[in-house]
């Protein structure tokens, strides 16, 4: 279901494919990063721009591929409508994931910091 | 007639290259080495030499050769045969799948029957509340998306005049949402909630509890979680301690109709083992209005997809503040159906109403 692009400095984008990311379709979703994650992608951005609704299955997902990639790679979080930044905010995941605007402040930011 | 296009067969393709070159022998064995969910009766149709062919026919798995010169009563009486044979087949053919249905509808029928006893072994873990405690007028409402759910929740009196109550909200849906939850129902007994949640000193530290409950649901080896508030009110005071772990921010409805989110939000429990929790305090005054609702409110949609909103919860629950307390969580039951145009809603919902009423019992 996602769909990825490969930038510079080895840095994978990936949108999840799906306006909603809920328990019909978040273990899809972490398992194909996973596989990413598997294939030795270190440097993963996730871009929620078409993601309009996410459920705490979909947010057990992320939480699961941040375990996954863990101190080996870099997790970055990108294009969070209102009620996701919300969500995060009462879970406290804006203290767990790197959050940025858009994919193009994202790529800066971990260009540089590779 | 055999139909080659539905038996998807390539002539074209197959060796000797040509379909010229291709007899009846030879197709006979390409539709026999097919394999097809049904059976093809071929009859063979000889010019000469029937003996031989009728052996080469029967080798190469064909039902009748006959010869031309059998005349057209022979050819007629095969294709009866065959007809005859084929309904025969298809009568059997009925007969398994019936059966097949038979069996299936039997084991949805106990795997049914095992979810209904399951999901009423779980609603009676929860406690049915329209009642006083301490002086707290408490109401609830359960509405499970499915049979089973993933919610629970408690409330009980506590040594020292101190009322504990938490919700709990699993995430995800269904069997295994609902065994986490009912293991989490069992484990949190007023006894356990009164020993963990408060310190050495005797002072109430909600985040001990959500604490000692991380470090038991923490898994490597799953993605399950849950998301938890919790709270002891003193009854004298009205000091509420809390905890938020996740769960969405209570409605607090002073005694002067304004209304708040109380909390701040924390970690979910069981997802990240060395997450650290926090104590909240808050005052519950006397005539003071509580809610707590699970993700489903907040998160419930209209047909156009916009979801109910933590906000306009907020406004209806300070609207609600002079009903009965009994028919508040009723009432927001109802309120997100009508929202959603009549439609269950697609996540387990539980609202817990508590109104301070007095505090010299």
């Amino acid at each position: 279901m996602i769909n990825t692009t490969k930038h510079d400095h080895d840095i994978v984008a990936v949108r999840p494919g799906a306006e909603r990311l809920t328990a019909f379709n978040a273990k899809t979703f972490k398992d194909e990063v996973v596989a990413l994650i598997d294939d030795g992608v270190t440097s993963l951005l996730i871009d929620f721009k078409d993601v309009t609704f996410l459920d705490s299955s979909g947010l057990g997902a992320l939480a699961g591929i941040l375990k996954k990639i863990g101190h080996r790679g870099d997790l970055v979080i990108c294009g969070l409508n209102s009620d996701i930044t919300q969500m995060f905010r009462i879970c406290r995941m804006d203290r767990v994931f790197k959050i940025y605007r858009d994919v193009p402040t994202a790529l800066q930011t971990m260009s540089e910091a590779t | 007639m055999i139909n080659l296009a539905k038996l998807d067969l390539d002539i074209e393709s197959m060796q000797p290259s040509s379909a010229a070159n291709l007899n009846g022998l030879d197709l006979t064995r390409v539709v026999r080495g097919l394999d097809l969910s049904h059976y093809v009766h071929i009859i063979m149709i000889a010019g000469a030499d029937h003996a031989t062919l009728s052996m080469q026919a029967l080798d190469a798995e064909s039902d009748s050769p006959v010869s031309k010169g059998d005349g057209a009563s022979a050819i007629r009486a095969n294709m009866r045969r065959a007809r005859m044979r084929t309904a025969s087949s298809l009568i059997s053919r009925a007969h398994e799948l019936a059966e097949q249905h038979r069996i299936l509808r039997e084991a949805n029928d106990r795997i049914q029957e095992d979810l209904n006893a399951a999901a009423l072994a779980q609603r009676q873990l929860l406690p049915e509340m329209h009642k006083d405690i301490l002086g707290f007028h408490i109401a609830s409402a359960f509405v499970p998306s499915a049979g089973v759910s993933g919610d629970m929740f408690g409330c009980f009196a506590l040594p020292g005049n101190k009322l504990g109550i938490y919700a709990v909200d699993v995430a995800g849906h269904g069997i295994n949402a609902s065994l986490l939850s009912v293991a989490i129902g069992h484990l949190i007994t007023p006894e356990f909630f009164g020993s963990i949640a408060f310190d050495a000193g005797g002072t109430p530290d909600l985040a001990g509890l959500v604490q000692n409950l991380n470090r038991r649901f923490c898994s490597a080896y799953n993605d399950g979680y849950f998301t938890m508030f919790c709270a002891i009110i003193d009854k004298i005071t009205g000091n509420m301690d809390m905890c938020q772990a996740g769960y969405p921010a209570p409605v607090y409805v002073a005694p002067d109709g304004s209304s708040r989110f109380i909390g701040s939000g924390g970690f979910p429990v069981g997802m990240f083992p060395d997450a650290t929790y926090e104590n909240g305090k808050a005052n519950f005054e006397e005539g003071g209005l509580l809610v707590i609702c699970s993700d489903a409110a907040s998160e419930a949609e209209d047909s156009h997809e916009r979801p109910f909103g933590a906000l306009r919860l907020c406004d209806l629950v300070a609207r609600l503040r002079e009903t009965d307390v009994d028919s508040i969580p009723g009432n927001i039951d109802k309120a997100l159906r009508d929202w959603r145009g009549g439609k269950t809603l697609e996540d387990d919902l539980t609202v817990l109403a508590l109104k301070r009423t007095k505090t010299d019992d």
